[in-house]
């Protein structure tokens, strides 16, 4: 009875699988249709957004780049006319709207480096951040207070109060040798030791008399 | 997720090994439902065949409509699949020539290697010969190469091409492989049967 329903459906295989296969492909054009998530997850870029780890102070980047750590790579993010006017020392410019170009896809999607964006304040440079660590480039820094905290704490820093702790004047002492080292003068630098010349000594004339030889006296 | 080997989910040194799998696979299938004989191949061409018309165009709509859905699922993202490139002539001047051997000789040449495998002579004679078509084409490569690299239209596909929405294509193109089926069974219902192994 079974085998004999069987042998009735299976006369009728290939309409059923014809069946099957327009049902199937009718599925597919009603489908609805959103829009490709591209990237990480929206969770995960959201605690990335939220964690500050991304941010990495301008004493820190000043003393990589004073000891010539070969693996920090600056990017402007800022249009390239405020680049031309001022910007960090061998940084590269890739300006917001050519962000996700393919020729900076080559600076920014990469692993050797340690990216570290900057913008005048870090407002910008962490617009470029998101964007970029939602299509997850790694390895991506922004410059906390971008490239008005570099001068004001780097170039041109605040000297320490006398009420306020050691680390601070060792602060400025560090910030200080660091703008010595970009180039700032500092007027200190220039003063001229005055040196009292003292007249020497006049020097007293010791007489020695000299020995005078006793002469040979004796002999064998 | 997927593509699993381009997204590294399977690391690259897998490559090789999952072509061979692949391959041997496709050989097993290839000889098991019978496309070792020359004569079921050549088939379709007289009319009395059409199993591989049939199996390739649903291979070809299983795949497809399954890639779609998997797009759909997210476990596979469409747009990182590999497209082969269009080479327009090469590939018209080209079809024609495998088509031509293919009526002749009774084998494509896919099919052809399995059946060296289980030993026919036909298919060995087959192989020879397409050696020696490549050793020609290898030779001449220079007069060849404008027709081989021109006419180059990119990785498109027919969705780029005509800018359709591919849904809609997917769901047409079943409708017509159905009735193309329908036809293909009505021809060989009129022609004579054959009897071969």
């Amino acid at each position: 009875m079974v085998n004999r329903k069987i042998a009735k459906i299976s006369t009728h295989r290939y309409k059923i699988l014809a069946a099957v296969f327009i049902l199937l492909a009718g599925g597919l054009v009603l489908l609805p249709r959103y829009e490709k998530h591209e990237g990480i997850d929206p969770q995960e870029l959201l605690s990335n957004i939220i964690s500050p780890e991304r941010y990495i102070s301008t004493d820190f980047l000043a003393d990589k780049l004073i000891n010539q750590d070969p693996s920090y790579l600056l990017i402007d993010v800022r249009d390239e006319d405020s680049f031309n006017k001022n910007t960090l020392p061998n940084a590269i410019n890739i300006p917001m709207s050519k962000l996700l170009d393919e020729d900076s896809n080559m600076y920014l999607d990469q692993d050797a480096y340690n990216i570290v964006l900057f913008s005048n304040d870090n407002f910008y440079a962490d617009q470029a951040w998101a964007l970029c660590t939602r299509l997850d480039y790694k390895n991506l820094h922004v410059l906390k207070g971008g490239v008005n905290e570099w001068f004001n704490t780097i170039i041109n820093p605040k000297k320490p109060t006398e009420n306020m702790p050691a680390e601070a004047f060792e602060l400025y002492s560090f910030r200080k040798a660091a703008s010595m080292y970009y180039g700032v003068a500092y007027p200190e630098q220039f003063k001229t030791k005055v040196v009292v010349k003292k007249a020497p000594p006049k020097k007293r004339v010791i007489t020695v008399k000299k020995k005078k030889k006793a002469p040979a006296e004796g002999g064998c | 997720m997927g593509p699993l080997l381009p997204n590294g989910v399977i690391p690259h040194e897998w490559d090789s090994l999952i072509a061979i799998l692949i391959g041997l696979a496709f050989g097993f299938i290839l000889e098991s439902s019978g496309f070792s004989s020359s004569r079921k191949l050549a088939g379709v061409f007289y009319g009395y065949d059409f199993a591989v018309l049939k199996v390739f165009f649903t291979a070809s709509l299983v795949a497809l409509i399954g890639l779609y859905y998997m797009d759909f699922l997210g476990y596979i993202d469409i747009t990182q699949l590999y497209i082969h490139p269009t080479y327009l002539w090469g590939a018209i001047i080209g079809g024609v020539i495998m088509g031509v051997g293919f009526v002749s000789g009774g084998f494509c040449p896919g099919t052809s290697l399995c059946a060296v495998a289980i030993g026919k002579i036909d298919a060995i004679a087959y192989v020879a010969g397409a050696m020696i078509g490549v050793f020609i084409f290898s030779e001449f490569f220079t007069l060849f190469q404008p027709l081989y690299e021109g006419s180059f239209l990119g990785n498109i596909t027919l969705v780029d091409s005509f800018d359709l929405n591919p849904y809609w294509f997917i769901f047409i193109f079943t409708i017509i492989a159905i009735i193309i089926f329908v036809i293909s069974d009505f021809i060989r219902k009129r022609t004579k049967k054959q009897v071969y192994n």
